[in-house]
């Protein structure tokens, strides 16, 4: 990092966190110019985890096979280093202190800030399960949490591991939480070839985003992908059982297993954010500037709540670090909130979710659906005065593009058109209508050639010379063939030449 | 009867067609298939067919008009009078203003000669920076990614024939099989070969008939796409990291850039859903995986958009990233679309160049093309405003200082054609002198103080280079009307009454010659290249320089890239393309996307074409989703408003279920719908976006 001695004294800005919502402020940061070297801040960026920043989103894709752990690599350390940016890894930060305006980190060392930024994230809920941590305070070693990329690679290592035989040790596999995480790791470990099963106390899968129809179809598509799935139950108790694990469910039901995975939702890491005193309720509490409690720290992300919300996904994240920048390099922008999109990401499940919908159904939002629980589909959107507020679509996102454009730009839409958006497409069939083709039909486009023409004509040759079609594009010889055939076969025409 | 035919070519789009021309009666011409040139094998379109019909219209321009101050008409004049007219005020304008009082706007279907000569009169005879050209608003975008990404910016760097022997043909924004028929035969012999062709479109296309895979973005997304299509393919290991460590700089920005752009995302930029951009990925990783080809065309639709420099990059990075260009049947290329496209932007008459694709602030460029001129290097105005903001200083006067007062305009239909037309046409009509040079009364035309009548393509000898960077000749049939003139005798006779200091020729072939000294040594070589060997070879690839006497010819370069890029340390460049979307945004009050784009049976302005009787003019159309017509109440056929930030338009509706919902297309054939158009600019090619802005439609 170069400093130049003829710099204005720059703000330090100290980012707590190298996450998903970290590493997006510094790259809003870097393309507002703010952290050159005579520009105004001094950016250091703390991360507790010891690799490089990377999309955290995509772990499960890591663990189905299809993403390389490699490419999700977000920024090298040499980025960091090449915009005079310091990022220390494996940095854990103990304490803040908002007095002395300085964070300590495990090992002791204070770093001062003016201004501090706290993107502490989520932290994996851990479920009531006794059995579930051991004494010393570490998780069982059959248990696995999911939420970094050191826990995907110790669970993808579980998963290689095999006997002196080169079987696999752990061929069966529980989920904790069905939730978007827990399907989608649910369904990548039933890919991998694991026995899975998905266990989720709530009556349905997917409880927050969908309602119980829908959630249903879900379980079922599971059960076809072989995951087996028990909803309205609780895992109560781990307990070894010879080779295997035991999972008690509060139903009565044992399942044994080699894996126990948690995907149990997470909750806002403010642990921090308290020990410095700031306002914190289920989250860090922070205004339209994302400024917390105190003026010198700002927070966004997984950790915080705005007005009340607590989101949890990488979009509000992203456009809360946006805010930020512009908010700490001087611009008036304010957050009001995020349209939160979620999207299962797992091979042959679909499932998208706009916005909140049983809030905007309460909010006096209108339901228009179309459910096919035999094929596997069900798909409602929400509309509130023409617009779609809100929308769940499982089993089929044909239009999912089109549906999410109309919800985040708040398109006001016709009386018919949400229904019409769940209809199937209308596809155009040409096939062997050719022989069919009205008179005036234009078969050939590039010479503007009608059916009418050719049909008069006796030879391919006739009409190419006379008529010029199929002598551009070449795309109608066909159609013109074919137009030509129906007439020789046709009792009303004369195939011989009259003249 | 058997008459006597010449080989030339097609008067129209940068596929430049091989045709001959006939004579028919005393003065008609007829055009006919030419089946022995191997870029369109005797293939036309119904425009190349009825290219003749122009000849001996009504509607074509023989005497030069000059505007009569007393009555505000245009009345006939003759030769003399028009130009010493032009060149009295010219040299007023510029005593009085200096000079760059005086502009410039040239076309890109004007031959090599033309474009040469024009460059070549503005600075010299004119001394001002102040020209551009209509090739601004075509493929500008793709001409900066080029440069920026192989360090040379040829269409496409390989025959076209090529085509047919890739593997998997990704086509983004293109619709070939209307705007450029004849080449769609390349579609079909590539799938018969068992390729597949994608196409990436926010309509259903005659091209996206043919393809494969269709994929429909949100107008202005493409580049979305690409970063997506760059993400899975870096997911799941189908780089060629050989290719890029050997050939390539750049690589790790642009994948961690991509690391963000995981298929939902995309989905929620682009419209397109998830599932589709991982068909696409799978498609293009398992045929690279395999050892297969793959071939990555743009066209308008990826570049004429505020991003479209950024987005050709995004794609070229796909191309790089599969180890493509510079195999053979695979890489990158971007389909021309005027006729002289290609050589319209090498030999000067861009604000910024010199002749040989040479830039005009580069010390050693200008000292060798002011020695071919015979001129000193110091002479030479420098760097001149792109073609947008030309046009938008047109008669103005602020404190940084007046906008140019005379503006010479040759083959371009600005009124039609420029973006926020309205606004621009306000400028053309504050000026105090406007000379349109044309062989019809364009909408332009009819604006300008002087009108001068010209030769049109059959009437003339020049050459022109297609959209594969292959240079040829379109050779004179028959003789002009009487009282018409050509470009080039317009330019040579303005430079004598202005004193320019050296001498214009008139002749083509003379001025070719001269051209090829100019380029030698340039990117855009062409000293090697002679009438005779276009005539022998079928046209002759640039670069092709000359070589000592008595030495082999170079063959001219049909294939470039295969060994080293034409950068200077031989590698491509991978650059990170930032996403940022369209400029103008759909809102409450404008709430659909507005694209545009051409039909088959129309070119360009329409100026030709629309005079061509035996060529449907339908006029414009407002194309639209049956659900966005039954949410406004619009039914086909019937009149609908379309109005932007800029300006409205009334057009009937056509219903087809072919085009986005959240979209609406007009042809800009007529002059409408580019009184819509948003005059945003791409930072690097200042290429306006044409191809999408917010608009309101209403019954």
């Amino acid at each position: 990092m170069t400093e130049s001695p003829h710099a204005a004294p720059r703000r330090r800005l100290v980012v707590v966190g190298s996450g998903m919502a970290a590493s997006r402020l510094v790259e809003e940061l870097v393309a507002r110019g703010a952290h050159a070297t005579h520009a105004t801040h001094a950016i250091t960026v703390l991360g507790d985890e010891p690799v490089a920043p990377y999309n955290r989103i995509l772990l499960s894709a890591v663990l189905e096979g299809t993403h390389r752990p490699e490419a999700l690599t977000l920024r090298t350390p040499e980025w960091y280093d090449a915009h005079g940016i310091t990022l220390h890894l494996g940095a854990r930060v103990l304490g803040v202190d908002p007095g002395r305006r300085d964070v300590m980190l495990v090992d002791g060392t204070l770093i001062d800030y003016d201004v501090l930024v706290l993107a502490t994230g989520a932290i994996p809920a851990l479920p009531p399960i006794r059995g579930l941590v051991r004494m010393d305070g570490s998780l069982h070693p059959a248990v696995h949490a999911f939420r970094s990329l050191a826990e995907c690679e110790h669970l993808l290592a579980a998963i290689a591991d095999t006997d002196a035989a080169g079987h696999p040790v752990n061929r069966r596999a529980v989920v904790v939480g069905g939730g978007l995480l827990g399907l989608q790791v649910a369904r990548a470990l039933g890919t991998r070839g694991l026995d899975t099963e998905i266990v989720e106390g709530a009556e349905h899968l997917l409880h927050r985003q969908v309602d119980t129809a829908a959630g249903r179809i879900l379980a079922r598509d599971l059960k076809k992908l072989d995951v087996a799935v028990y909803t309205g139950a609780r895992a109560v108790r781990i307990e070894d059982a010879g080779d295997r694990v035991a999972l008690r469910l509060d139903n009565g039901f044992t399942l044994d297993t080699d894996l126990v995975v948690l995907t149990a939702g997470g909750r806002p890491s403010t642990a921090l954010a308290r020990g410095a005193g700031l306002e914190v309720r289920r989250g860090i509490v922070v205004d339209d500037r994302l400024t917390t409690s105190d003026p010198h720290i700002h927070a966004i992300g997984d950790c915080v709540q705005h007005e009340g919300r607590v989101t949890g996904f990488v979009p509000p994240a992203w456009e809360q670090a946006g805010v930020l920048a512009d908010v700490l390099t001087g611009e008036p922008t304010t957050y009001d909130g995020s349209r939160v999109v979620a999207r299962l990401r797992a091979t042959d499940l679909d499932v998208a979710v706009l916005g909140d919908a049983s809030a905007e159904i309460e909010a006096g939002g209108e339901l228009v659906e179309v459910a096919n629980p035999i094929a596997g589909s069900h798909r409602r959107l929400v509309v509130r005065e023409g617009r779609i507020v809100a929308a769940t679509l499982v089993g089929d996102l044909s239009r999912v593009g089109l549906i999410t454009q109309h919800f985040d730009r708040g398109t006001v839409l016709g009386p018919t058109e949400p229904g019409s958006l769940l209809m199937p497409e209308r596809t155009t069939t040409a096939g062997s209508a050719t022989r069919a083709l009205p008179d005036d039909a234009e078969v050939c486009a590039c010479a503007g050639v009608s059916a009418a023409r050719i049909r008069s004509c006796s030879s391919f040759e006739e009409v190419r010379d006379t008529t010029r079609a199929t002598t551009g594009c070449g795309g109608c010889t066909s159609a013109v063939r074919e137009l030509l055939a129906a007439r020789a076969l046709s009792p009303y025409v004369s195939t011989a030449k009259g003249n | 009867m058997t008459q006597q035919a010449t080989e030339t070519h097609c008067p129209y789009c940068s596929l430049q067609c091989g045709m001959k021309v006939l004579r028919r009666g005393r003065t008609g011409i007829e055009t006919a298939a030419w089946e022995e040139f191997g870029v369109n094998e005797g293939a036309l379109c119904r425009k190349g067919w009825t290219a003749g019909e122009l000849r001996g219209s009504r509607e074509r321009l023989t005497t030069p008009m000059v505007r009569d101050r007393a009555t505000g008409e245009l009345r006939a004049a003759e030769w003399d009078e028009a130009l010493d007219l032009i060149a009295a005020r010219l040299r007023a304008l510029q005593a009085d203003h200096g000079d760059d009082a005086v502009a410039v706007f040239g076309g890109g279907g004007l031959t090599n000669e033309k474009a040469y000569q024009l460059g070549k009169f503005a600075r010299v005879a004119l001394r001002t920076s102040q020209i551009d050209y209509n090739g601004r608003w075509c493929m500008s975008s793709a001409a900066s990614a080029g440069n920026q990404a192989f360090g040379i910016d040829r269409g496409l760097p390989f025959p076209l024939a090529d085509v047919e022997r890739t593997d998997v043909l990704v086509l983004v924004g293109s619709n070939l099989a209307e705007t450029m028929p004849p080449a769609a035969r390349h579609l079909d012999r590539l799938r018969e070969r068992g390729g597949k062709v994608v196409v990436i479109d926010p309509r259903r296309t005659a091209t996206a008939e043919r393809a494969d895979q269709f994929l429909q973005p949100v107008p202005g997304t493409d580049l979305a796409l690409a970063l997506g299509v760059l993400h899975l393919l870096d997911a799941r290991g189908a780089v060629d990291e050989a290719y890029i460590t050997a050939r390539t700089t750049g690589f790790d920005a642009v994948r961690r850039d991509a690391a963000a752009w995981w298929p939902e995302r995309v989905e929620r930029a682009s419209g397109v859903g998830g599932e589709e951009l991982r068909a696409l990925a799978d498609l293009l990783g398992d045929t690279a995986g395999q050892g297969g080809r793959v071939m990555v065309l743009t066209a308008r639709g990826a570049e004429q958009h505020a991003q479209g420099t950024a987005t050709v990059l995004g794609w070229i990075n796909v191309a790089l990233a599969l180890g493509m260009p510079g195999r053979e049947s695979a890489g990158y290329g971007c389909l021309t679309g005027q006729g002289n496209g290609q050589g319209g932007r090498e030999h000067g008459q861009k604000a910024d160049q010199l002749p040989g694709y040479r830039m005009i602030d580069d010390p050693a460029a200008r000292a060798h093309v002011a020695g071919v001129w015979g001129v000193d290097a110091d002479s030479l105005p420098g760097k001149g405003p792109s073609a947008y903001e030309l046009l938008d200083a047109l008669g103005t006067s602020d404190a940084d200082g007046d906008g140019p007062k005379a503006m010479l305009v040759f083959g371009s239909n600005i009124v039609v054609s420029a973006p926020r037309a309205t606004h621009v046409t306000a400028r053309l009509e504050a000026l105090d002198l406007l000379v349109v040079a044309d062989i019809v009364m364009s909408e332009t035309a009819a604006l300008a103080d002087v009108v001068l009548p010209i030769t049109q393509w059959a009437e003339e000898s020049g050459t022109t280079t297609n959209l594969e960077g292959r240079v040829i000749l379109r050779r004179q049939a028959v003789a002009p009307p009487s009282g018409v003139c050509s470009d080039l005798d317009v330019i040579a006779g303005l430079a004598a009454r202005l004193g320019s200091p050296i001498p214009f020729s008139t002749d083509p072939e003379e001025i070719f010659a001269e051209l090829g000294r100019a380029s030698a040594g340039g990117k855009a070589d062409y000293s090697g290249i002679s009438y005779q060997r276009i005539a022998a070879e079928q046209g002759v690839f640039w670069p092709c320089p000359a070589v000592p006497d008595g030495e082999t010819p170079h063959p001219g370069t049909p294939r470039m890239f295969a060994d080293s890029f034409a950068t200077p340390d031989g590698r491509a460049r991978f650059l990170v393309p930032e996403f940022a979307g369209a400029a103008e945004q759909p809102d409450a009050d404008y709430p659909v996307h507005l694209t545009t784009g051409r039909v088959l049976g129309q070119y360009q302005s329409g100026a030709q074409t629309r005079r061509i009787r035996s060529l449907p003019d339908e006029g414009a159309f407002v194309e639209m989703h049956p659900m966005l017509a039954d949410r406004i109440g619009a039914h086909d056929g019937e009149p609908v408003v379309v109005r932007t930030r800029r300006g409205e338009m009334k057009a009937p509706a056509r219903v087809v279920a072919t085009i986005r919902p959240d979209t609406i297309f007009v042809p800009f054939h007529w002059v409408g719908v580019n009184r819509l158009t948003n005059d945003a600019l791409d930072p690097a090619s200042r290429m306006p976006e044409f191809k999408v802005c917010a608009a309101e439609i209403l019954v």
